[in-house]
Order: C-alpha cells, then sequence, then structure tokens
C-alpha cells in the first residue's frame, strides 16, 4: 500500500478522501490556490503545497503544478477526487509517465468514456441499450439540424467532453437548434475546452439511475447497487438515495449486469458509476460513464458498508476486489442532498462569501461530508458545494423524517443555501410517495416560496440580541448569562 | 424597547419589555406575546413563544442580523434604520445599472461603444462559480463606454457598461 499520496482537490472531497487514507496510515498530502490558503483541505492534510493563483487553471487544473507538487512531497499517488482533473486521459497518462500512480482508470478507458459518442458506440456495440441519437459529434450547424429532424423532436443537445449538465439545451422548436448548439457548444468549449456536441432523442419525464461498479486491474467487476439521482436543479443533482424507489429486484439485476457488461466493454479498472436513464415503461438506456468517484459516493457507502475510498487506493496498489457479487448486500435506505452556496430563491444564483456560523446536525444515521468551517470565505472561483449531507435508517420513510430532522438543524450563516428548499421537498407528498423524476422541480416547485414560520421568534431574538448589546456589561456575571437555568425563568424543557 | 424590524419585505413594529430573569413581554404587530429567553452564546438564544421551545441561531451579515429558526434565514433589518439611510432599490424589476449580481468575471461583453440597446437585452455574461448569467441592458439607449474587459474579476456594483438612456419619445 501507498505512504504518501497526494489529492488533487479542494473543499469536501479532498477532506473526505484524507479522512480514509488517515485511517488506512497513509500520508496526505494536500494542493491549494491562493484562494484556498485558509481551506479545510489545507488545514486537514498532513502536509500542503501551494500550486498557484486562484484561477483553476493556474492551479488545479494546471498539471505541471500538481505533478511538481507530487514529485517534491514524494507522493506516489494522486487520487484526483470528482472535477478538475478527474476525467482527464492526459492527466492520467503524464502520472504514468511520471511513475506516479494515478488513483482511477486506465488513461484509454477515461478517454473512451470522456467521449460520449465513443461511449455510445462501445455501449451499443457490447450490447447496452443506448438512447436513439448521433453517433458522430459535430460543431456543424446544418449536420446537426439533419441529424435533429431525423431523430425528432424534441431533442437534446449535449457537450461530447461534457457533464454537470453543462453545454446542455433541451430544443423543442427546430427554429431553436441553431442557437442552442451554439451556446451549448461554446459553454462546452469553456467549460472542457472542447465545444463538440451531439444530439440526443429527448425523454420526458425519465428517472435517472447510476450503479456504482468496482472494477480491479484482474478482471473482477461487481457493481455496488443503484441510485436513484432524479431531483435536479438546472440538470445537477440536488438529492439522492438508494434504493431507487423505482427498481424492482428484477429490474435492479437487469441494470445491474449491463452496468458490470459496460464496465468490462471499457476495459474499465476502479470505482465507476454507469448512468442511466429509465423510462416509464421500464425501458433503460445507457447515459455515460462517469470514470471517478462521484459526488453521492456516500448514499453507497451507507447501505453497503463499504468504504469506496479505500477500495479505489487497494485497487490502485494492485490489490484484487476479493469481493464477488454475492457478497454486496444492501441494508437500509440512504439518502444525500447537497448543501450548495446559492440562493434557491433567486434561480439558485451562487452565493459566494464568508461564512460566519454553523452548526452541524447530529444524531444517529447522519453523515455530514463538509468541506467548510465558520470563519471561512466561499470562493467564487469554484464549484459552490459547501457539503453534502447524508442519513441513512432502516426505512425509505424513517430516513426521510431523519433528513428532514437533520436538515432542520443544520444553520449556516452567512452564505445562502437551499436547506429551506431541501426540507420543503422532503416533505412534499410526491417525494414521500417515490415519484421522483428529473423533471421534479419544475413541476412541484416552480415557484416556491418558503413558509415562514418562525417570524415573530427571529423578531423577538433580534430585540434581544440588539438590548444585549446596548446593556452595560456590568449587571450580572458571565456565567449568570451563560446558565439557562438562571436565565430562562419559569422555561423547563 | 420599541423597534420596527424589517423581514422578508415587511415591516413589523415590536415592543418588548425584557427582564434580567429571562421572561419576556412583548407585543408584535399588535399580537400580545408572553414569551421566554435564554442567551447561550453570541450567535445562540434559545425562545420560549406560545409554550414552544426554539433555538435562534444568529450572526452579523451584510443585510443587517442573520436569524435561523427552524431550518430558516431570516435576515433581520431595523426599520427606522434604513429609512433614515434613505431609499434603495428591491424587488424583481431590472437593475438600473448593467452590474454583476456577485463577484464574477467577465466571460463576454456583447456589444460596442456607440451600439444601440434595447432594453432586456443581452450585453454581457458574467461567471461565478461555474455558473454563467447575462446581464441585460436596464434600459433603451446607447452604449457610451465599455467598463470592463472579458476576463476581468468585477464586484457587485461595478458598472460594466454606461448606457445613456433613450428619451421616451
Amino acid at each position: 500500500m501507498f505512504k504518501k499520496i497526494l489529492i488533487a482537490n479542494r473543499g469536501e472531497i479532498a477532506v473526505r478522501i484524507m479522512a480514509t487514507a488517515r485511517e488506512m496510515g497513509i500520508r496526505t498530502v494536500a494542493v491549494f490556490s491562493e484562494a484556498d490558503r485558509q481551506a479545510l483541505h489545507v488545514l486537514e492534510a498532513d502536509q500542503a503545497v501551494h500550486i498557484g493563483p486562484s484561477e483553476p487553471s493556474e492551479s488545479y487544473l494546471n498539471m505541471d503544478r500538481v505533478i511538481e507538487a507530487a514529485r517534491r512531497t514524494g507522493a506516489e499517488a494522486i487520487h484526483p477526487g470528482y472535477g478538475f482533473l478527474a476525467e482527464n486521459a492526459l492527466f492520467a497518462e503524464r502520472c504514468a509517465r511520471e511513475g506516479i500512480v494515478f488513483i482511477g482508470p486506465p488513461p484509454e478507458a477515461i478517454r473512451d468514456l470522456g467521449d460520449k459518442t465513443v461511449a455510445r458506440r462501445i455501449m451499443a456495440e457490447s450490447g447496452v441499450p443506448v438512447i436513439p441519437g448521433t453517433m458522430e459529434p459535430s460543431t456543424d450547424p446544418d449536420v446537426l439540424s439533419r441529424e435533429a429532424d431525423r431523430i425528432g423532436y424534441p431533442v437534446l443537445v449535449k457537450a461530447a467532453a461534457g457533464g454537470g449538465g453543462k453545454g446542455m439545451r433541451v430544443v423543442r422548436d427546430p427554429a431553436e437548434l441553431r442557437d442552442a448548439c451554439t451556446s451549448a457548444s461554446r459553454e462546452a468549449k469553456g467549460a472542457f475546452g472542447n465545444g463538440d456536441i451531439f444530439l440526443e432523442k429527448y425523454i420526458e419525464r425519465p428517472r435517472h439511475v447510476e450503479f456504482q461498479v468496482l472494477a480491479d486491474s484482474r478482471g473482477n467487476v461487481v457493481h455496488l447497487l443503484e441510485r436513484e439521482c432524479s431531483i435536479q436543479r438546472r440538470h445537477q443533482k440536488i438529492i439522492e438515495e438508494t434504493p431507487s424507489p423505482a427498481l424492482t429486484p428484477e429490474l435492479r439485476e437487469r441494470m445491474g449486469a449491463a452496468a458490470v457488461a459496460a464496465a468490462k466493454a471499457s476495459g474499465y479498472v476502479n470505482a465507476g458509476t454507469v448512468e442511466f436513464l429509465l423510462d416509464t415503461d421500464g425501458s433503460f438506456y445507457f447515459l455515460e460513464v462517469n470514470t471517478r468517484l462521484q459526488v453521492e459516493h456516500p448514499v453507497t457507502e451507507m447501505v453497503t458498508g463499504i468504504d469506496l475510498v479505500r477500495r479505489q487506493l487497494e485497487i490502485a496498489s494492485g490489490a484484487g476486489l476479493g469481493l464477488t457479487q454475492d457478497d454486496v448486500r444492501a441494508r437500509g435506505h440512504a439518502i444525500e442532498c447537497r448543501i450548495y452556496a446559492e440562493d434557491p430563491l433567486s434561480g439558485f444564483l451562487p452565493s459566494p462569501g464568508k461564512i460566519s456560523y454553523v452548526h452541524e446536525p447530529r444524531g444517529p444515521g447522519i453523515r455530514n461530508d463538509c468541506g467548510v468551517y465558520a470563519g471561512f470565505t466561499v470562493p467564487f472561483e469554484y464549484d459552490p458545494i459547501l457539503s453534502k449531507l447524508i442519513t441513512h435508517a432502516s426505512t425509505r420513510d424513517e430516513c426521510i423524517d431523519r433528513m428532514i430532522r437533520a436538515l432542520k438543524d443544520y444553520v449556516i450563516l452567512g452564505v445562502l443555501t437551499p436547506i429551506p428548499f431541501l426540507v420543503d421537498i422532503l416533505s412534499s407528498k410526491a417525494f414521500r410517495r417515490g415519484e421522483t423524476f428529473t423533471d421534479f422541480i419544475d413541476t412541484h416547485f416552480s415557484p416556491w416560496n418558503p413558509v415562514l414560520e418562525h417570524v415573530e421568534a427571529a423578531a423577538l431574538a433580534y430585540v434581544i440580541h440588539a438590548s444585549k448589546e446596548k446593556r452595560p456589561a456590568v449587571q450580572g456575571t458571565a456565567a449568570q448569562e451563560y446558565s439557562p437555568w438562571q436565565a430562562l425563568g419559569n422555561f423547563r424543557p | 424597547m420599541n423597534y420596527t424590524v424589517r423581514i422578508a419585505g415587511k415591516d413589523i413594529p415590536i415592543q418588548a419589555d425584557l427582564s434580567e430573569a429571562g421572561t419576556c413581554a412583548a407585543v408584535i404587530d399588535g399580537r400580545e406575546v408572553k414569551a421566554g429567553y435564554c442567551i447561550v452564546s453570541e450567535n445562540r438564544i434559545l425562545i420560549e413563544i406560545d409554550g414552544r421551545t426554539v433555538s435562534a441561531f444568529l450572526a452579523e451579515g451584510q443585510d443587517g442580523l442573520l436569524v435561523n429558526v427552524g431550518g430558516i434565514t431570516y435576515p433581520v433589518q431595523d426599520a427606522d434604520v434604513l429609512a433614515k439611510a434613505g431609499p434603495r432599490r428591491r424587488g424583481k424589476e431590472l437593475p438600473q445599472e448593467v452590474t454583476p449580481p456577485m463577484p464574477s468575471v467577465v466571460v463576454r461583453i456583447m456589444v460596442s461603444e456607440g451600439d444601440r440597446v434595447e432594453k432586456g437585452q443581452a450585453v454581457a455574461v458574467v461567471s461565478a462559480m461555474k455558473m454563467e448569467t447575462t446581464l441585460q441592458a436596464p434600459y433603451a439607449g446607447r452604449v457610451v463606454r465599455v467598463n470592463a474587459a472579458e476576463g476581468e474579476k468585477v464586484m457587485p456594483g461595478r458598472i460594466l457598461l454606461d448606457i445613456e438612456k433613450e428619451e421616451d419619445a
């Protein structure tokens, strides 16, 4: 096993990877940009290397500087987390050339699967069902327009190199195709350095169901069941759960087998995720393979009891899986809510800034993968994810109740978060019934207005706070002021 | 003590007598309330109101005091102080300047000096936290000056374009 690894990422995922590394006795190296001098991942690492200015291209995306940091600190392997260099085949190749282990799949698999049109071909040839659409990427509006007519509207314009909803547009009216293609291509070029786009038939009201796979370098592949990720805003997931309320044991087995086939067809090694769209009639289509550890991996860890980062490190160091499909058993239900710095009341506009106070929820079955703390300034250069709140319970209903409770106990002041919005989604009848389709938010929560239940208490808190500031500090002792038993009068819990 | 606080756009008069013992007789928006309170720390006050106890978590924010109760954060402002400070633009209509809503990087400026623009026309794109936002012309007019370059970091309040307003015919 490695003695020291470098984590080429930031925020909650870097902190989460370090936690497992430390448990395994592996020393950790963080890298950080100017904006992240005091970021949590820097504070948690055994060693930290400054790799450049805040612009991602000058720091977290800069291969030379990341490799140099690994060399200087003697790290034997690099874990890329998600985003940044995680799905960059050039980087994986570069690591190999430098004699550093890339903790992830081989460069060829990243390249093939990262190009969605190549991935579609591989899957189609291996008998994995794919969505009708174009097989070749293009930026030529005439070609795209002809193809769209062939597929039939509505069509989905997607970036060949894409992910996370960037460079994606739904087009219902042929007249809008050109504009959509141009802007999608430009967005893709900006985000991924590649403006190639392709078209797919747009499936109305699908569910987004993905399967976690683990593959070792000896050809063993297992799947770790599914994650339902249908609740999305701006094509980005915000709530994930497992098991999916939509799968029967029979469908689960078929989709799991397709996921394993997809991994084998692409020569996959390490942890990956095979995403499917599930239509209302139970047919499912290959969407893409994410060749990285997913943001939502914790729900799988909660129900299977398998630490995915530990498995990634073992596989990368050459060990076998030591796990057969029959060994994978799920217990109970898990839900994850993504806590972004964003304003749910104005179109989820990002809300960077200084966090002035954090109160984290606690209790049985609660996990908070958090990358921030009170006093930290959330930079505007990076993804706005602050933390991921995960609950685990024996049934879906209990898990929902637990999540609602945990969200209400989660206080982050200074930046806006979607916490009240998430509470309302989880409290809705449609979510409780498991009617989770990708149009869930548009259908049930557009517009959304929070119920302001505690205006009087908030007003009173303001006045109490103001009076405390005005009052001279002489009266009473500090001890009195801080003791609920003396201060709360007739109140008894 | 008499205050008028502004919460979620509404002015709420509140008159409260706070005792050292942690009891409080208050009239909030015309309703008489018997309450109890306990200052736990500078960020947390326990409040008993109508027989129910809740924790109020608080911190100073840009728009007043941030108070979180029951999972929702209420920015609370002193309406009297706001009134003295003069009127402030608020609401959902277009902002009157071409300025980013948050700290951002300029992705594109879509117009040049001398261009005529329509009200609501897309004139610039900024990006923050990997999300692009399109800024629109607040009114019809002519672009007299472009104040920012593509790739530049800009803060809210920075005017990216000066537009000379067209007089209504």
